[in-house]
């Protein structure tokens, strides 16, 4: 009983950690779901971006000491930034339909950006600056870490804003009314290039406190996470259904849930390769995601 | 207050729309009729500015509108409805009206806040008014498409008229509808008429063309082939060989209104 008791703690422990950090992974399939529902294209610089927006951020912890909460905001506006700049670069004047070019240049774009931290970085792995590391809570036997709480805080908090602004502002209606009927959106006034340049700043703001959070979590920026995390980020985008945002959030935390149980009974070298396995499994039984819908993002 | 002059659009070696030559006046009611295929929906497309013309030109109130793009096209006072009904479907039935707001006086009146945040309690007035006037009132927070197909014609209509247009174009918008509905949007193009609007009513119901409008243009193969009155195009030869010529379905629209 004592044994079993132990390992039911240990394993809810883990999943529940996995859980809270699966946040920061929802964050991510949110950014690409967002701009695939407006474009039906993939963005595939936004998790670089994301992290490029968190170096942003730990250059202004460096060099000015800046209090953490400037640190989220200058690596969300920076990251909004950089989604500027890339819709411009990759989207805006690649034709609506040839979705191969749109794709190939955010790829070439996620490598520039990339390069741009490796050089500037030396490539060498830097500190970022960890929040409440050392807070613990205890619930009965469980632990809760302080770092992933405010993970978790910081994830819920920024996906209510950005429901709020898509759901309620006109800002945001005016970007879904986009991805539903661009058409008619274009013939009810609606400018089709800013809205979507809206939305790549939007994904941007989202990305870029992401980035800062998973640095603040893992304690690291290291421009080997940028691979790793694009590739999460299309797995939960997969995983929760093309388009979809509360897909993105349930996948997200599903994927941070079962790669720390997979890390718990398999250790971290075979623990990416279960989670691609999942994804596997979706695509050939579930290949519209948890949420179905391939078409519309609501 | 519309022109167009030569206005022409080939599809490959199609010629959809063949050198039109249309004048609508301020405050009217023009209809454009022909059968299927004959280029009236290339046209309205043409004129917001879906399409890029092969030839010609539209001008409205003395403005080239030649590669300006149709939200600009909207600005400057354009705005359509369409065949098949394009509404924002998982909007609200309010919340339609409210993306569609984009007139350069709702522009001037908003703040950068109530603009993009929320609304203003004089635009939430304004559209309560608009949801009146097409019937919607009670169902202003429905999403759009659990509406019933009528109801979704009369958002579409409130939602072009939502943008403050002086020229409508409305496409077909008698479609699919029971005599009963069609008398009722008799009523509603008069009325959008009498506040100042222009209206473009292309349509194959000729009960509602010819009750309605004051000039009416016919094409057939892209071309126009008779111009005039509501009875005048009637009683006109090229038109009636132009419909009995065609598929049955057309020539039985165009009977039902001789």
């Amino acid at each position: 009983m004592g044994d079993f008791w132990f390992e039911f703690v240990e394993i809810t422990q883990t999943i529940g950690d996995g859980l809270f950090f699966g946040a920061t992974y929802s964050l991510i399939g949110i950014g690409f779901t967002l701009i695939f529902g407006a474009m039906h294209k993939l963005n595939m610089t936004y998790a670089a971006a994301s992290l490029a927006g968190a170096y942003v951020g730990l250059a202004a912890f460096t060099f000015v000491n800046a209090p953490a909460l400037v640190v989220f905001l200058i690596s969300a506006l920076a990251s909004g930034l950089i989604g500027l700049v890339v819709y411009v670069a990759c989207f805006r004047f690649i034709p609506v339909n040839n979705h191969l070019a749109a794709l190939m240049a955010s790829i070439g774009a996620l490598f520039f950006i990339d390069e741009i931290v490796v050089h500037t970085t030396d490539g060498s792995p830097l500190t970022f600056p960890a929040m409440f590391e050392y807070v613990m809570l205890e619930v009965g036997p469980w632990g809760l870490r302080g770092d992933l709480l405010f993970v978790l805080a910081v994830s819920v908090a920024s996906t209510v804003g950005l429901l709020y602004v898509l759901y309620r502002s006109r800002l945001g209606l005016a970007t879904r009314a986009v991805s539903q009927q661009d058409v008619a959106a274009r013939l009810c006034g609606i400018d089709v290039h800013r809205t979507n340049a809206t939305t790549f700043v939007l994904a941007g703001l989202l990305g870029g406190v992401a980035g800062a959070m998973t640095a603040a979590a893992v304690g690291v920026l290291s421009p080997l996470v940028t691979v790793p995390l694009t590739v999460k980020g299309l797995i939960v985008t997969v995983i929760g259904g093309l388009g979809s945002i509360p897909g993105a959030i349930v996948a997200g935390l599903l994927v941070g849930g079962l790669e720390n149980v997979f890390l718990y009974f398999r250790g971290v070298n075979e623990r990416d390769m279960y989670v691609l396995l999942l994804l596997f499994v979706f695509l050939v039984f579930r290949p519209h995601g948890i949420f179905g819908s391939a078409i519309d993002r609501d | 207050m519309l022109e167009l002059r030569g206005l022409s659009k080939h599809f490959g070696g199609v010629k959809a729309l063949d050198g039109l030559d249309l004048s609508v006046r301020e405050g009217e009611i023009f209809g454009l009729i022909g059968p299927n295929g004959s280029g009236k929906s290339t046209a309205i497309n043409l004129i917001c500015g879906v399409y890029a013309e092969s030839a010609g030109t539209v001008r409205f109130s003395g403005q080239v509108m030649n590669g300006k793009a149709p939200h600009e096209r909207l600005r400057a006072g354009i705005a359509r409805t369409f065949q098949n009904i394009r509404l924002f479907p998982n909007l609200t039935v309010w919340q339609n009206l409210w993306v569609a707001q984009n007139s350069p006086r709702d522009v001037a009146a908003q703040g950068f806040l109530s603009r993009w945040f929320g609304a203003t309690r004089r635009t939430r007035r304004e559209l309560a008014e608009l949801l009146e006037l097409a019937d919607l009132g009670h169902k202003g927070d429905e999403l759009a498409s659990n509406l019933a197909f009528g109801e979704q014609r009369r958002l579409e209509f409130a939602r072009a008229a939502a943008a403050r247009p002086r020229l409508l174009l409305l496409d077909e918008p008698a479609a699919g509808m029971s005599r009963q509905e069609i008398e009722d949007l008799g009523g509603r193009i008069r009325g959008l008429r009498d506040s100042g609007v222009t209206i473009l009513l292309v349509e194959h119901v000729m009960e509602l063309v010819m009750g309605v409008t004051e000039q009416i243009a016919v094409l057939n193969f892209g071309k126009k082939i008779a111009f005039g009155t509501p009875g005048e195009v009637q009683r006109n030869e090229a038109v009636q060989e132009a419909y009995l010529g065609t598929s049955a379905s057309d020539s039985g629209a165009a009977g039902e209104g001789a």
